[in-house]
């Protein structure tokens, strides 16, 4: 094993105050590139 | 009138058959023909192959909800396609086999006016010799079955280590062309994590084994992206987590042959290894269904339909890597030859894979084949159903919704360890998933801002509410269709 991320890396992603607001972040973000549209791919380019 | 018929209650046949029942009147049937009684959320197949969900969290029995939504439900399985029909049946239909009660066995001919295939993969277990699930301590999670005797498995060993055992762990690919990388990447982290909470990490190696030409391909050729305020390369991110949790990797491994304990394989230089277990989770290889289908004067016409998939718009033309183009994925999911067929999900044949193709110095084909996930799955199953709809409610034939994996976003949230406070998850969304060269020349083929990675507890929690919020759109809870796919 080796320590590839740090321990205060490890804090920040365990830490459940921090999580919330990247949980709030991450399913708008999440929403934006899925639910983002979608279309073809032919007369576009 | 028309009369819709979806093969498959996986996630692409459910959400079509939702859409179509919602937005089309009664007067119009939805037929649902699926040899399964249940419908199952895939993705959680994870927590039950470490005993921290039941199966039954995940699956619930469909013909209730469809008697309730008025879709009509056959539990048989497809057998034959006859898009022109035949000498005494003049409309196009599907001959399928009941399953189960008292129709068991008896054949039926299914006729439609529009037909979609949503019968996912064949779980082809029978490419690799000795790749059975639960047979050779080598396991699958790719149904809840196979997760709960995964579960088994696991457990056992699990015991073994307690008592003071040594035990090695191998998860991966089970196949040169296996696709499916991000499941068994889930569940290599959570089976770490349950060791590491029962207290036995230190006993047991974890090594991953998979066909990826480097860690992090998933089958998409790898992607850069960004992760916090740095622009890394997928294969880094991973070799990072994987390095922190001390688990060893094999790459560019063609498995061919299981034995009890015992993993053989060929890699991309030509070595045959093999690879000591005491307990493996493999992902077999995808194929079609291996469906027959015929003309109105029962010639065979099984090459219209399918090449292994079902054939859709895509440009299936060989051609080399270099030359491959997004433009050469599919749009609508429409066959070329019966414009009445449909596969959307895992159904429709892909024109190549994504990943680069790479042989070993002996000439075999090791390569990840494209993964279709859950979202782009559910994606392509309401546009082909929206198609459906405007041609039925037009009166005429309309592709007006496209979706084409070379613009569309994926999300792939992959717990990494589950628990409210302990877990973990590795989130990653790809935009698009099959990488444009022409649109994104300097990022490889992707918009970074939409293409990018994080660590951490609010994956887990992610992944968690996905679950919730899919099972509740699934069984057509109030206000399902405004959770997208
Ligand atoms: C362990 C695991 C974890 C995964 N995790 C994720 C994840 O986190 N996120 C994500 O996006 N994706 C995930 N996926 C992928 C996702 O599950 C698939 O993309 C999705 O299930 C594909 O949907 P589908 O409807 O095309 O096929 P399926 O879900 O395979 O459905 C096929 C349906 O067809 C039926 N069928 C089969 N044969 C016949 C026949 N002859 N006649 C009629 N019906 C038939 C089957 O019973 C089934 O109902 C995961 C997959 C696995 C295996």
């Amino acid at each position: 094993m080796t320590q590839r991320i740090s321990k205060y890396q490890r804090f920040k992603m365990m830490n459940p105050v921090i999580q919330f607001f990247k949980f709030i972040y991450l399913s708008i973000k999440i929403m934006v590139v899925v639910a983002g549209g979608h279309g073809g791919t032919r007369n576009l380019n | 009138m028309s009369k819709i018929v979806i093969l498959g209650a996986g996630i692409s046949g459910h959400v079509a058959a939702t859409h179509l029942r919602r937005k089309l009147s009664k007067q119009h049937e939805v037929v649902v023909v699926s040899p399964n009684s249940n419908y199952q959320w895939v993705p959680s197949n994870i927590w039950v192959g470490i005993g921290k969900m039941k199966s039954e969290k995940i699956y619930f029995p469909l013909a209730p909800l469809y008697k309730k939504k008025g879709i009509q439900f056959k539990q048989a399985k497809a057998i034959s396609f006859h898009p022109e029909g035949d000498k005494t049946e003049q409309t196009p239909y599907v001959l399928s086999e009941y399953v189960v009660g008292n129709q068991k066995g008896q054949q039926e001919k299914i006729t439609y006016d529009y037909l979609i295939n949503a019968t996912g993969p064949k779980l082809n277990f029978g490419a690799t010799e000795g790749l059975i699930p639960g047979k050779n301590k080598a396991y699958s999670v790719c149904t809840y079955s196979h997760a709960n005797h995964a579960w088994g498995g696991l457990n056992k060993v699990i015991q073994q280590l307690k008592a003071g055992k040594k035990a090695k762990i191998l998860i991966g690919t089970g196949h040169a062309k296996s696709t499916c990388q991000g499941a068994a990447f889930e569940y290599i982290l959570n089976v770490e994590q349950e060791l590491r909470k029962h207290k036995v990490r230190d006993k047991a190696e974890v090594t991953w084994i998979s066909n990826e030409y480097q860690l992090g391909d998933f089958g998409m050729d790898g992607m850069l992206m960004r992760y916090g305020s740095l622009t890394m390369k997928s294969h880094e991110m991973i070799e990072m987590i994987f390095e922190d949790r001390g688990i060893k990797w094999i790459l560019g491994a063609g498995v061919h042959k299981v034995e009890d304990g015992v993993a053989h394989y060929e890699n991309l230089e030509g070595e045959h290894k093999s690879e000591t277990y005491d307990f493996a989770m493999l992902i077999p290889s995808f194929s079609g269904h291996g469906f027959k289908a015929y003309d109105k004067n029962e010639n065979d016409i099984t090459e219209k339909l399918f090449k292994g998939f079902m054939i859709v718009d895509a440009d299936y033309t060989a051609k080399p890597y270099e030359e491959w183009s997004v433009r050469d994925w599919p749009e609508t999911y429409q066959n070329p030859n019966y414009k009445n067929i449909f596969a959307p999900g895992i159904a429709f044949a892909p024109p190549h894979s994504i990943s680069k193709p790479r042989k070993s110095k002996n000439g075999t084909d090791i390569t990840p084949a494209p993964p279709r996930t859950g979202m782009p799955s559910g994606i392509t199953a309401k546009l082909v159903a929206d198609n459906i709809i405007d041609s039925i409610k037009g009166g005429k034939k309309s592709l007006h919704h496209k979706g084409s994996m070379g613009n569309m976003g994926a999300a792939c949230i992959a717990s990494a360890g589950f628990g409210l406070t302990k877990g973990s998850g590795v989130s990653i969304t790809t935009f698009p998933i099959v990488p444009d060269y022409e649109k994104y020349p300097e990022t490889q083929g992707r918009q970074l801002g939409k293409t990018f990675g994080e660590i951490g507890l609010a994956g887990h929690w992610l992944k968690l509410a996905l679950h919730y919020a899919f099972i509740y759109k699934a069984k057509m809870k109030p206000f399902w269709w405004l959770i997208p796919e």
